[in-house]
């Protein structure tokens, strides 16, 4: 009797009514508002950030943060051009040594070297590696091979060794993947005019990627510029109140110079020390927008 | 002189396209295929293709998908070689010389057999940079205005973007863009030009330009052609090869050649029931 | 089969001009720079290897190897200095489980909220935010948190709290890690089939059923891989740590306390002019070596759950 009645009604339980729903069950929407709440989190402590350094360094946002060399007597008047100067030297020849070789590698394994084999396989787990080897491990290797052993102490060009080593990874493997983009087609194209490979990769598929290339350098580049811990055994703690002069002078950077200034216990200093970061966060704003202006511009030909 | 093949090669000299009384015995060969097979590694697309190509002569291959006819188009500029774990099995001469002997440069095969893609694979340069990159890669140097010119006026081209030479390729439409490939193929004076399935992503007006200008380019090139559009076969070549994808006794596909002849007879008799099935449209 | 007809002038001009027109030395040339730069990579390896063995090896002929793991007296600057590692790995460990706890439930809620719910409008803009927040370099990091957290928030929270502790250090180390975290778990939750989605909202579950028990178990491996990685970050990060911790190794649990990591002794130490031979400089290469081993551990353990994770769903 009882199943009969409830099969009889069971239909009723389907009625176009109950589609209306009660809306989203509140658990969920709690839920949804606890994972917003994590990612607000993330952003409220970048953008509290960024408030708390610019106000905290306006005082000292004048042109004599540039003008003027870094002092430990007159923390009124000390600017960071030595550091300015210093991290320019550092990161050019950064760029100089690590943008021909990290192009080159690249281009060896996505266009040259067999898909697949055990070699490529084994480079290809070893920059993955190495993209993640804290930096600080890179310092120890710039100051065992290339301060002592190859003697080239506390200078720029030790620095920017080390430096390369350290972005290359990031460079091959954002550099690879902008030559993947390149399709199949462009090449077999080439190649069936009877260029070679070397014509066909320098030809047509590197200048194709150029835009992604670039963008995934200036991105690593910008990350080496903000880079102390390889460089604190690197010689550029030492207190430089003069511009690099060649790749063999001494040097200290941006970040370094900010560091020796949170050591300093007066207040003027960690002024001093918030207006630089200004300076480096703008220089690095720049240029995350300009990659990613060129990666918006030159999105999608194909 | 007398082949195996000449079973399958029963000629009616008055069916060739542009009147030519030679029939292939008589002709000069371009390729001669020798029981060519195509590996992909362990896997055999294609097996055992014997088959010639007339100098001069539009040779259409046709057959249903994945019956290894484009793969053995590859086999003919041996752009196969970039492909990992591929292999050809077999002899493929050209002018009698086997392309994969031991002495040969794939890229001196491919400065004399030029490609024309499905898709029309412009460089993402000016239209002028496009003819001339052939030229230049191959180490011709001087100026190359009248040679562009008369690439693309050949290509039937010339007069749509002579205004327009530093302009990106890009800018073309599907159809300008394949003529572009065609002339950009010519730069470099190849000596047979292989189309793999060059209308399939044009609409159909652009398609007949292509046709009409293949019909033109015979005069002076060996074209091969894959087409899935058996009218396309039909109204351009002087020769129909069809392919067919069979099971083996491991119930794997491979491509097999049915059959080899002038076109209009392949198309107005075929001698194997599987020809006839196909461009009646039974099958595939 | 013969050739049909052979014309024999065109054979034998067909023939030689099949052969190289000219030889392409420059093309192997190029070939063997590139394949030495590749190569590059493989000797950066080596020679990070090879110059924290030789030193540390060095190091445990005058330091017996398990003094130095189990020792708790890390005292190197000393007269007759004690070289136990086990205060430095201890801060090291504080440091990088406060991070966790701030830097895990951050980062997955933040990577399920852009994956599953954000509208392509709200990740336009939040993406790139996490991006910027990725680009933050450390040092200011440690400035924020010395300046900032401790000296403007923690000492109200905790009265006792010391101007260097592991508390401040650690948070906004787990601040600095949320977009690693975030990116690759994001990245392996939308590596799931839209059809596993489609069939779990077909069931009739609704968008957090359907997140919590069917895209996170997908993801797992993926999102496990996206945490053993922000942790190894954490562990090797120096300059948060040497700028807000502060460089008293001491063998304590108390977040409210200063703490001397193993990346910043090596920090303090190695930016000092340490005379190459003394066993205060071959320190910083034991240090290094157990910093290093530790890290290539579990990056190799997280590229190898991601490859097996793409496995999976290619």
């Amino acid at each position: 009797m009882s199943t009969r009645q409830s099969l009889e009604q069971q239909p009723q339980s389907f009625s176009p009514q109950s589609l209306s729903g009660k809306g989203t069950p509140l658990r969920d929407r709690i839920f949804m508002w606890a994972l917003f709440l994590a990612l607000a989190v993330g952003v409220f402590t970048l953008a509290v950030l960024l408030i708390y350094v610019t106000v905290k360094g306006w005082p000292r946002l004048d042109l004599r943060l540039i003008t003027n060399m870094p002092s430990v007597r007159d923390p009124e008047n000390a600017g960071a051009q030595s550091a300015l100067t210093g991290s320019i030297w550092v990161i050019t020849f950064t760029a100089l040594i690590a943008l021909p070789m990290g192009i080159m590698a690249a281009l060896y394994l996505e266009e040259f070297a067999r898909p697949s084999s055990k070699f490529q396989r084994f480079i290809e787990v070893n920059i993955q590696n190495l993209a993640a080897v804290p930096s600080i491990v890179y310092g120890i290797l710039g100051l065992a091979v290339f301060a002592r052993a190859l003697a080239l102490g506390q200078s720029v060009i030790t620095a920017s060794m080390t430096l390369a080593l350290l972005v290359l990874p990031v460079i091959i493997i954002s550099t690879r993947e902008a030559l993947r983009a390149v399709p199949r087609s462009i090449r077999d194209g080439s190649l069936a005019l009877g260029a070679t490979e070397w014509q066909t990769a320098y030809r047509q598929t590197l200048p194709a990627a150029v835009p992604g290339i670039a963008t995934g350098t200036i991105l690593a580049l910008s990350r080496a510029i903000g880079e102390a811990a390889p460089l604190l055994l690197l010689g550029a703690v030492s207190f430089i109140t003069f511009n690099p002069d060649g790749v063999l002078s001494n040097y200290t950077t941006m970040p370094i110079q900010i560091f020796n200034w949170t050591k300093e216990s007066r207040e003027e200093f960690q002024i001093l020390a918030a207006a630089t970061i200004v300076l480096l966060l703008v220089i690095l704003l720049a240029m995350n927008f300009i990659a990613i202006w060129i990666r918006n511009r030159t999105q999608k030909r194909w | 002189m007398s082949t195996p093949d000449e079973v399958t090669l029963k000629l009616s000299s008055s069916m060739l396209r542009h009147g030519s009384e030679l029939p292939l015995h008589a002709r000069e060969t371009v390729f001669s295929l020798d029981d060519v097979s195509v590996f992909y590694g362990d896997y055999e697309a294609i097996r055992n293709v014997t088959l010639p190509i007339g100098k001069n002569e539009i040779t259409a291959f046709i057959g249903p998908s994945g019956c290894g006819k484009s793969t053995l188009l590859r086999s003919f500029n041996r752009m196969n070689d970039l492909i990992p774990g591929a292999r050809v099995q077999g002899t493929v001469a050209y002018h009698g010389t086997d392309i994969y002997g031991p002495d040969v440069d794939p890229i001196e095969v491919r400065r004399r057999v030029g490609m024309v893609f499905q898709k029309p694979n412009v460089f993402p340069k000016s239209i002028y940079e496009n003819v001339a990159y052939g030229p230049k890669v191959n180490g011709i140097k001087g100026n190359y205005d009248d040679l562009v010119e008369e690439c693309l006026t050949r290509a039937a081209l010339w007069n749509e973007v002579k205004d327009d030479l530093k302009k990106s390729a890009y800018a073309l439409s599907g159809g300008q863009q394949q003529r572009l490939v065609i002339a950009r193929c010519i730069a470099v004076r190849p000596d047979v030009i292989l189309m793999d399935e060059p209308c399939a992503s044009l609409d159909p007006i652009a398609t007949a330009k292509i046709e009409d200008l293949m019909g033109e380019l015979a005069k002076d090139y060996t074209i091969v052609i894959v087409t899935h559009n058996m009218q396309q076969a039909a109204r351009v070549s002087d020769r129909t090869a069809f392919f067919t994808a069979e099971l083996d006794d491991n119930g794997i596909r491979h491509g097999r050649l049915v059959e080899f002849g002038p076109t209009r007879e392949l198309f107005s008799s075929p001698s194997d029931k599987r020809t006839e099935d196909y461009i009646s449209g039974r099958f595939g | 089969m013969s050739t049909i007809n052979p014309d024999a002038t065109a054979l034998t001009a067909a023939a030689n001009s099949l052969r190289r027109s000219k030889p392409h030395y420059g093309e192997r040339v190029i070939r063997g720079l590139l394949l030495l730069a590749a190569v590059v990579s493989v000797l950066t390896t080596f020679g990070i290897v090879i110059s924290l063995l030789i030193p540390s090896i060095e190091f445990f002929t005058e330091i017996p190897i398990g003094d130095f793991l189990f020792g708790t007296t890390w005292t190197p600057l000393f007269m007759n200095g004690e070289f136990g590692v086990l205060p430095l790995v201890s801060g090291t460990l504080v440091i990088t489980g406060i991070a966790i706890i701030v830097a895990i439930p951050l980062g997955l809620g933040s990577a399920i909220y852009l994956s599953e719910y954000a509208s392509l409008r709200v990740r336009k803009v939040l993406k790139p935010t996490l991006e910027v927040l990725a680009g933050i370099p450390t040092v200011v990091f440690g400035f924020f948190a010395l300046e900032f957290l401790t000296q403007l928030v923690l000492v109200k929270i905790f009265p006792g709290i010391e101007v260097f502790n592991a508390l401040s250090a650690g948070i906004i180390m787990g601040i600095m890690i949320i977009p690693t975290i975030a990116s690759l778990s994001e990245d392996a939750m939308a590596a799931v089939p839209s059809g596993l989605r489609d069939g779990a909202y077909a069931l009739g579950s609704t968008k957090r059923q359907t997140a919590m028990k069917v895209v996170i178990p997908a993801a797992l491996s993926g999102i496990v891989a996206a945490f053993v990685l922000g942790i190894s970050r954490a562990i090797g990060e120096t300059m948060i740590v040497t700028i807000a911790a502060g460089l008293q190794p001491q063998l304590t649990l108390n977040p409210l306390q200063g703490m001397q990591t193993m990346t910043s002794y090596i920090a303090a130490a190695g930016s000092g002019d340490l005379a190459t031979g003394s066993i205060e400089y071959k320190s910083i290469f034991a240090v290094g070596l157990l910093l290093f081993i530790l890290t290539f551990i579990m990056n190799v353990f997280s590229i190898r759950l991601v490859r097996r994770f793409r496995q999976v769903y290619q």
